[in-house]
């Protein structure tokens, strides 16, 4: 009861902070946490940091900002989409991981466009380009969090690249049809066909 | 080579080569057309269909092939076995979990010439579903051959280092919370 009166004073006199550049309470609101009496730093997956301190009979709850690094100037900084403002435009693939990593969240699912700025093609492409990386084993770490008790069935495990379409989507092609009229394969996505190749054979989308 | 006698020459234009690849993370079509040149003997100079010049080659790895695309539901291997309602169609999946070689062996097998001599050159196709391979093939091998197709990289394997020198492409506005 006295600690809850104690902290109750500390969050009053918290709230006359100015945190940032905003110095509204409704910032330090969206980033804190249910207070615990431990000396653990609980962070917020969005900008703020909030970090418990204890000194002696005070808990002090302090939100730090993360300072974003500030990235080198882009070559284009007047177009809208960050794609287009690093000139980008037809030179990514499933396999960049790096870049596609930074428009997924943790789960792997995508940002929306409003968030992340891409206008609609690149934001089309980029997620079909997760979807490609994901299918291909490539964001291991990102995988949708299941409940502690979910068993999951044992699935063969097929390595595969390039993938398009969904796996349980796909149904098998038992009459493939004469070679005028043949039920294609297909390997990739047309939103791609305009990405740089350095050689002289255009990509093969049917198989 | 010019410093070679003329018996090792003779020897080494004309030896039976062991050929390992390992078919890690690739396609199976890629493996089959370098295992059916060189099992054909179409990489030396001295190839005539006639004369048996074709080489050993060993694939490792075979369970762990990757298909592009939606393959392993969409690509169907059909056979019959002559008696009526015995026609049996199998998606790749389902043949690769029944046996982890014979989608290897039927890439190779459709890529070799139609005669005769195919069945020879089969012979001297080893498949190993794992990289364990048997002590005396081991001891035959020469040559490793490159793989054809790049693995990519998960984003688990890249250092921080490597993560951090990639610029950050956008800045998420000041009011939002991932979730």
């Amino acid at each position: 009861m006295a600690a809850r009166s104690m902290l109750r004073s500390v969050w009053s006199s918290f709230a006359g902070l100015k945190l940032g550049a905003t110095g509204s309470n409704v910032i330090f609101q969206q980033g804190t946490n249910v207070p615990q009496l431990s000396a653990v730093t609980i962070q917020s997956r969005g900008l703020r940091q909030v970090v418990e301190k204890q000194e002696g009979n005070t808990t002090i709850i302090e939100g730090h900002i993360l300072n974003s690094p500030e990235a080198p100037e882009p070559p284009n900084p007047e177009a809208k989409c960050p794609i287009y403002r690093w000139n980008l435009q037809n030179k990514y693939n499933y396999t960049d991981v790096l870049l596609l990593s930074q428009f997924i969240r943790p789960d792997g699912g995508l940002l929306p466009r409003s968030i992340t700025g891409l206008c609609l093609e690149e934001h089309r492409k980029i997620a079909i380009c997760v979807q490609m990386a994901h299918r291909a084993g490539l964001l291991p770490d990102h995988k949708p969090k299941l409940p502690a008790n979910h068993i999951s069935k044992p699935k063969q495990q097929l390595n595969r690249y390039l993938t398009c379409w969904s796996i349980d989507s796909v149904k098998p092609i038992f009459k493939t049809g004469l070679k005028w009229c043949k039920r294609r394969m297909a390997v990739g996505s047309p939103l791609l066909k305009y990405n740089v190749r350095y050689g002289v054979k255009h990509i093969n989308i049917k198989h | 080579m010019s410093s070679f006698s003329r018996s090792a020459q003779q020897w080494a234009t004309f030896a039976r080569s062991w050929f390992l690849i390992d078919a890690r993370m690739q396609p199976p079509g890629k493996i089959a057309t370098m295992c059916a040149i060189r099992l054909q003997g179409k990489h030396k100079p001295i190839y005539h269909a006639m004369s048996d010049c074709g080489d050993h080659i060993v694939v490792m790895n075979s369970k762990q092939i990757a298909f592009s695309g939606n393959k392993w539901e969409q690509k169907v291997y059909s056979s019959h076995t002559g008696y009526p309602g015995g026609f049996k169609q199998l998606t790749a999946a389902q043949m690769h979990h029944k046996d982890p070689k014979a989608i290897m062996k039927l890439s190779v097998y459709g890529m070799l010439p139609k005669n005769l001599h195919r069945r020879t050159m089969m012979q001297r196709l080893h498949i190993f579903p794992d990289d364990e391979l048997p002590d005396d093939i081991l001891a035959n091998l020469t040559e490793e051959l490159p793989q054809p197709r790049e693995i990519p990289k998960q984003l688990s394997e890249f250092t921080q280092e490597e993560i951090d020198a990639f610029p950050r492409l956008w800045t998420p506005p000041e009011n939002y919370k991932m979730k």
